[in-house]
């Protein structure tokens, strides 16, 4: 292992700086009153989740580590055959040990990380985050943020209180289209929006069920589960597919909903604003574990001023997708995004992640003299890093991100209940329904608390 | 339609439906048992321990979608006669899948005579932190109560996460400090081979 030359925060603050050739000004609250040491002054960061989506944030921190803003120490996964992996790889990679945790709260003890990157299931983003927030550490947690209305508030005031830097994985924000899609929208050329129709294919559903048994070998069952109540393994809740259930992962709507309307809020400068009504009709696999609507219609209804956006989840009913010539970037995903109604005309997106294509009429707009700018995000992890330097919000800052999971969340509830919701943004929280106002939260196991 | 058929109740009906091999009839059949509410629970609940995993399965579906109906607003008649059936289902004698499911359906329609069943559990080491999670959901006065009364009676290893809910529900709570942050999970992956 190297020697790891002692430094404080300011010192590797600097470093990183230089590297990203960046001016920038370090206000102290964002730095904190812990001079901690750092790690050849870079960011020290650990990976909590190495499975799926972790991987694919692996190479994202490679990238990060060959522009020496970041090292990578450590690496927690509850299933030791993808902890393995990831140790492995990891410390051939960067010729020195990158150290295996089972038990994220290791990490979490170790003065010398500085920041996490949360890539666990869904329904650990909310417990994860506030814990990592407490412990100074600064987060890029996946989307989408929470998985209860209770879950979000908590994050929001644990990020705000520890003032640390907290970007949610909802990356079609910092995409290059993404940028050309919000200036176009911003300068009228659609004119007044009134609606966002968000299109995307079904949840699939469980065809091959099978009955509950004995977790497999090195997985810890208990630590997946982690504030879920407790319930025998089963097959089906594990990996990935923990999405198609509406505890864990809520299905597409909460899934890529958290991607595709999050730009509608961005690009609708809607960030903390939120509905008055919710109302979601669908239907449910006829069998299986996973409880996740399989197709969905949900309408968002908001008021001063007025506009709906409405997510349309079924197979064959995303718009043909544009062609494009061979030099441009290809739609890779075009079985969801959305189209935006104005006054004047519309606008379409594909994707809204990763990949997010703007509509070519907005590709070849060019802006007039006097037009309206809009942020351009110089990359998701960029604007991070950014942010954990200047103190500035990150572009899917953690209130941003818990509005658009609020949305998802919501849409779910309705879907469940079977009936319209009422929703107070000023309070967050439901109205004039009981039942539906103790489902804003949902007690955790012990010790896998808020 | 044969005469045996007209011949059922909405009940017997529903539980036929539920145990079809089709999983279209029996999705069709949950799907649409909340109008049925209370007079379904009990016949529901048995069910929920059907060999044929699918089976118990719709039947469960059954039994939460006649607590997501009759939970709206404006039905309390319904509701309080739902509760009243799922409460002695919580007793001894049921199976713990079915009183573990039946606590999280009390949790979100259940008022206060729901509490003494549920808190009743805390003496049931396989139950008691799903118990402990409900009271902590069910509002009023006599589930804090019981969470208090919980936190002298329950072994001495259960009175933090007593203690958790309690601090949930804004009580101050001296001793058993929060365990959340206290690792305990080791591994013997290395990161090399």
């Amino acid at each position: 292992m190297s020697q790891h030359r002692k430094i404080n925060r300011r010192q590797f603050l600097t470093t990183v700086g230089a590297a990203i050739g960046a001016p920038y000004i370090i206000p102290s609250d964002v730095l904190g009153s812990q001079e901690r040491p750092s790690a050849n002054g870079r960011l020290t960061i650990a990976l909590i989740g190495s499975g799926g989506r972790g991987r694919g944030l692996l190479q994202e921190i490679r990238k990060s580590q060959i522009a020496k803003q970041v090292e990578l120490v450590a690496v927690c996964d509850v299933d030791e055959s993808r902890l393995a992996d990831a140790a492995k790889w990891e410390s051939r990679w960067a010729r020195r040990e990158v150290i295996p945790y089972l038990d994220y709260r290791y990490i979490l003890e170790r003065k010398d990380v500085d920041a996490v990157v949360i890539a666990t299931p869904d329904h650990w983003h909310g417990v994860q985050t506030v814990h990592s927030a407490q412990c100074g550490k600064h987060i890029y947690v996946e989307k989408p943020a929470c998985c209860t209305i209770e879950e979000g508030k908590a994050m929001v005031a644990a990020v705000k209180s520890n003032k640390i830097a907290c970007q949610v994985g909802s990356q079609g924000r910092s995409q290059p289209e993404a940028y050309i899609a919000h200036r176009y929208l911003v300068n009228g050329n659609v004119g007044h929006i009134d609606r966002v129709w968000c299109f995307h294919y079904n949840s699939p559903s469980d065809d091959n069920p099978v009955p509950d048994s004995d977790p497999p070998p090195g997985l810890d069952w208990d630590m997946w589960l982690g504030p879920l109540r407790w319930r025998l393994y089963n097959q089906r809740y594990l990996h990935g597919i923990f999405r198609w259930m509406l505890e864990s992962g809520g299905g597409q709507i909460r899934d890529r909903g958290a991607h595709v309307m999050s730009c509608a809020m961005w690009w609708m400068g809607a960030d903390g604003t939120g509905p008055v009504t919710v109302e979601a009709t669908g239907t449910s696999p006829t069998k299986g574990l996973w409880d996740s609507a399989v197709t969905m219609h949900v309408t968002y209804t908001f008021k001063n001023p007025d506009w709906v956006i409405i997510w349309d989840q079924e197979t064959g009913n995303a718009p043909t997708a544009e062609e494009r010539k061979d030099d441009e970037d290809p739609i890779v995903r075009p079985g969801y995004g959305a189209v935006y109604h104005g006054t004047k005309g519309t606008f379409t997106h594909w994707g809204g992640d990763g990949g997010t294509w703007a509509e070519r009429k907005a590709r070849e707009w060019a802006p007039p003299a006097g037009a309206k700018d809009v942020y351009k995000s110089p990359g998701h992890w960029e604007d991070w890093f950014e942010c954990i330097k200047t103190g500035r919000k990150p572009i899917m800052n953690i209130e941003a991100a818990v509005g658009v999971a609020n949305l998802c969340i919501l849409g779910n509830l309705s879907f469940m209940l079977g009936r319209k919701l009422q929703w107070d943004q000023a309070k967050q929280e439901i109205v004039a329904d009981e039942q539906a106002r103790r489902l804003m939260s949902r007690p955790q196991r012990h010790p896998y608390l808020l | 339609m044969s005469e045996s058929k007209a011949e059922k109740s909405p009940v017997e009906d529903l539980i036929a439906r539920i145990k079809d091999k089709d999983d279209k009839v029996r999705a069709e059949a949950w799907l649409n048992a909340g109008k049925i509410g209370a007079p379904a629970v009990k016949p529901l609940a048995a069910v929920m321990s059907d060999e044929d995993f699918e089976i118990a399965r719709a039947a469960k579906r059954g039994l939460w979608q006649i607590v997501r109906y009759v939970g709206r607003p404006g039905a309390d008649n319904e509701r309080k006669a739902v509760v009243a059936e799922l409460v002695p289902l919580l007793r001894d004698g049921q199976p713990v899948g079915v009183r573990r499911e039946v606590m999280w359906m009390a949790s979100e329609i259940g008022g206060d005579e729901s509490v003494e069943p549920v808190a009743a559990l805390l003496s049931n080491a396989e139950l008691r932190e799903d118990a402990r999670m409900v009271l902590q959901r069910l509002p009023g006065e006599k589930s804090l109560a019981a969470l208090r009364r919980g936190l002298e009676a329950v072994p001495q290893e259960f009175k933090f996460n007593i203690a958790e809910s309690l601090r949930a529900r804004g009580v101050k709570v001296a001793g058993f400090p929060s365990q959340k942050l206290a690792p305990t999970r080791k591994t013997n992956v290395k990161a090399t081979e």
